[in-house]
């Protein structure tokens, strides 16, 4: 319990010192703060509105048909191809933004495979590019629900005589509302920061979002107090949804189980189940296929011969497992410590821990990035800082994701197991090896592979630090972009793809066992 | 828990094996944009031509854009590691000379491109451009040939254009349109807004769907179609040419008041503005040289539209009403 309270702190310091640095910056002479009346301004509103909106439609619209999906993929037991499938499901979250907006322009654009012209852009779009994102991520992130329904539910389901309603409503739900509204909360922070993809779908100034404010305000009007400020409004919005959420999941009963195997098909496979995934697929797959297609007839040759994108593509590989190793390990620790304060009854305190750590993810790293910058640049030379700082922000917007995937197979671990490694006297490394790595290195393949991803596609912090020997593959696919070399982009970023989706592979395999994903 | 520990600390130590082998020698360092230092734009190229006349090392740091260098200076201040900035525009140059952290340069521009004469004692201009709409010869016969009348033809071309307040080209085109219509700019953008197909975060967004055909005209630089003619053999791309005149863009570099090798930094600044520097510009930063001769640029750069007259506000003007325009900006687009 006192890592994780530990953690927790760390995370507090990384949070708030470098806010408390940018207020501060904010009294020295030649940064007077301005028209904090800003507050009142219809702008601001409009502003707050607007995110709160777009994002909780977006993360509706992705997550409930996600439970459809994951639904029909855990109903449909083992097919060709469906861990690939689900594999791919774990790609839109690493596409740079600027690259999956062309990809929905292609599919969806005026010259598109579905055209839809001008009402593309607005609200439309938006919706679109969040669902593209998220519902795969969502899929992903509930499937564990139902290999988590322990196999003499389903059997004592079939003895009853159970129909899919009574399935669904005493077996599946019950599992879910522990679940779906941490899903929820996810996308929802995903979605509410959500910035270039937004202001370029949404068609105009009228879709801005708190994200788009919170820039403004650091860049041309350089303004660190109405930044941090902004950056404090939107972690306070998300903190109201979270607690909503909260308050709306249920955490199940402690219980003892003995099969902690999960069932893995359960056939109850239908044409519906098979539509569902089909179109899911095809929803998902055509944004990466047009991507595919550009990629595959560009300059292939000329990107894959070039000695630099190797080595951005090291610098990724680098970036990204090493904040996913960071953030599994804080993650760890924090379940951990909320896991045994829930066990010892403690509910609010223990909710209260994996708060924290999910909403970390709306706080800007544009805000923290330029705080860390601002106290330690007079210390060290924070040029040689980029690597270490780049991964801790990283390491830390992956939190929530950890959380998700990781917690609640760690409650219910903990539930199954204490009395019994009480009366062992296991603890330690030997716990951690003999009851917790066989269970949770599932999950834990799982949650890296998420970080990983997030990491990979994150672009913010290095090129708000910026130095040539850094460069990572987003970095360069904007480089590229910026001197008119769209094909070359196009190439680059499918070999992110390509990248992404063997990280994913190898880290689901080697950390979350030989089954499926 | 031990083992995950030592693992972590490996990790670490890792990361920081590359570091220790760096030579502490003190380079020029200059602050840029990203894509200046990128393998595509000028910095690989004016490094290796400067290295080899100065006997030093030049260390760039390439952040997001020209805003992006000005405030890292800021939030630096005196103990900024930069002996030189290059790449803010004219834009910027009344807040960056406000701060108080650029020594004058006490040069003179001889052999200046630009169309106006260079008064600035702080900073000396590298290239510049003009903001132009961009569009596909073949699929769009009867391009405008004024703002007034992209503007005011409500059947007009559709175009992309980029958010003011996260985009140069963005602030160009507010700019522009407040050069020619003065105050009635809001009811030219309430005009205008019903052909904006959107306005994207920043000029890759927009320049990229334009190419995918989203719209008739993306805003650009009239230098963009050299481009596709000398990279691609590409001859479809035109920039149209408005009876106006074009709004201007002049990228510069100035000299850090706290280097402590300002004599290099000087000497870095005059081989800015000779010919080895300025020839490099036009094919990879795609900008017309602030100090070359017409005639010694590619040929292809002569079969660009001529975008005279020149049109810029003064900077002190930019850095005093850019916040309220923006404002008046937001207020019609949001409608």
């Amino acid at each position: 319990m006192r890592s994780a309270y530990l953690v927790l702190a760390i995370l507090g310091i990384v949070v708030l010192l470098p806010m408390a640095g940018l207020l501060n910056l904010s009294q020295l002479p030649g940064f007077e703060p301005q028209d904090l009346q800003f507050w009142h301004s219809a702008y601001i509103r409009r502003v707050v509105v607007f995110s709160f909106w777009q994002a909780l439609l977006s993360s509706l619209l992705s997550v409930i048909p996600a439970v459809l999906v994951a639904r029909a993929f855990a109903h449909t037991g083992d097919f060709p191809f469906r861990s690939l499938l689900l594999r791919l499901f774990g790609i839109p979250l690493v596409v740079p933004s600027v690259v999956a907006v062309l990809g929905i322009v292609s599919v969806y654009g005026s010259g598109g495979w579905i055209p839809l012209g001008r009402s593309l852009y607005g609200i439309n779009g938006i919706l679109l590019a969040h669902v593209f994102f998220n519902l795969p991520l969502a899929v992903r992130l509930l499937l564990p629900v139902w290999q988590g329904i322990p196999r003499h539910h389903w059997q004592l389901g079939e003895q009853l005589g159970f129909s899919k309603w009574h399935r669904w409503r005493y077996l599946e739900w019950p599992a879910l509302r522990e679940g779906l509204p941490g899903v929820l909360l996810l996308v929802f922070m995903l979605c509410l920061t959500s910035f270039a993809v937004v202001l370029t779908l949404g068609g105009g100034p009228k879709s801005t979002t708190l994200e788009v404010a919170i820039y403004q305000s650091l860049r041309y009007d350089f303004d660190p107090a109405q930044a941090v400020i902004l950056a404090l409004l939107q972690l306070s919005l998300c903190v109201l949804v979270a607690v909503a959420m909260f308050r709306f999941q249920k955490l199940p009963e402690v219980e003892i189980s003995i099969s902690s195997q999960a069932i893995e098909s359960q056939n109850y496979r239908s044409l519906l189940n098979w539509a569902v995934i089909v179109f899911a697929g095809i929803f998902v797959g055509l944004p990466l296929a047009s991507l595919l297609i550009d990629g595959l007839l560009g300059p292939l040759g000329r990107v894959v011969s070039n000695i630099n994108i190797w080595r951005a593509a090291g610098n990724t590989l680098m970036l990204g497992l090493a904040a996913a190793l960071l953030s599994n390990i804080a993650g760890w620790f924090l379940l951990r410590g909320s896991s045994e304060l829930a066990n010892q009854g403690h509910l609010k305190q223990a909710k209260l821990i994996e708060l924290c750590g999910s909403v970390i993810y709306v706080v800007p790293p544009l805000v923290i990035g330029t705080g860390i910058f601002v106290l330690f640049s007079d210390y060290v030379d924070i040029f040689e800082w980029v690597y270490p700082v780049v991964i801790l922000v990283n390491a830390m917007m992956g939190l929530p994701f950890v959380i998700r995937t990781l917690g609640p197979s760690m409650r219910q671990n903990r539930m199954r197991y204490e009395y019994l490694c009480h009366s062992l006297a296991l603890d330690g490394w030997n716990r951690f090896r003999i009851i917790d790595w066989p269970l949770l290195r599932r999950p834990l393949g799982l949650s890296a592979a998420l970080v990983a991803a997030l990491a990979m596609g994150d672009l913010g912090v290095i090129a708000l630090f910026g130095t040539p020997k850094t460069a990572t593959m987003p970095l360069v696919i904007y480089q590229q972009l910026g001197a008119y070399l769209i094909p070359q982009a196009t190439v680059t970023a499918l070999l992110l793809l390509g990248l992404c989706l063997m990280v994913f592979w190898a880290l689901e395999r080697c950390i979350g066992g030989n089954q499926n994903a | 828990m031990k083992l995950i520990m030592r693992v972590t600390a490996v990790a670490f130590l890792c990361l920081y094996v590359p570091y220790a082998a760096q030579a502490a020698s003190s380079p020029l360092v200059i602050y840029t944009y990203d894509s200046f230092v990128s393998e595509w734009g000028p910095g690989p190229q004016v490094k290796e031509a400067f290295e080899a006349q100065c006997d030093c090392v030049i260390e760039f740091t390439g952040l997001e854009d020209g805003v992006s260098i000005l405030n890292r200076l800021k939030l630096e201040g005196k103990n900024s590691r930069a002996d030189i900035i290059l790449g803010i525009d004219t834009n910027l140059t009344a807040e960056a000379r406000a701060t108080g952290l650029f020594e004058e340069h006490g040069m003179t521009l001889d052999n200046s491109a630009l169309p106006d004469a260079w008064e600035d004692d702080t900073f000396l201009p590298y290239d510049y451009g003009y903001f132009a709409f961009v569009y596909n010869q073949e699929l769009l016969k009867n391009p405008p040939s004024s703002l007034r009348q992209l503007v005011e033809n409500s059947q007009g071309p559709t175009i992309l254009v980029q958010d003011p307040r996260t985009s140069t080209p963005g602030l160009g085109l507010l700019l522009w349109i407040k050069k020619i219509y003065g105050d009635q700019a809001s009811d030219a953008w309430a005009k205008l807004s019903d052909r904006i197909v959107t306005v994207s975060k920043g000029w890759s967004e927009a320049y990229g769907m334009f190419l995918k055909g989203e719209a008739d005209m993306v805003l650009s630089y009239t230098t963009s179609p050299a481009y596709h003619i000398i990279a691609e053999q590409d001859q479809r791309f035109a920039a149209a040419k408005f009876s106006e005149g074009h709004y201007q863009q002049i990228e510069v570099a100035g000299l850090v008041k706290s280097s402590q090798q300002k004599d290099l930094g000087r000497q870095f600044l005059q081989f800015m503005l000779s010919e080895r520097f300025q020839s490099i510009i036009p094919t990879t930063n795609w900008m017309y040289p602030a100090a070359l001769a017409a005639s010694k640029l590619p040929q292809e750069f002569n079969a660009l539209i001529d975008p005279s007259p020149a049109l810029l506000f003064d900077d002190k003007i930019v850095a005093r009403e850019r916040k309220a325009w923006i404002n008046e900006w937001l207020e019609v687009m949001s409608k």
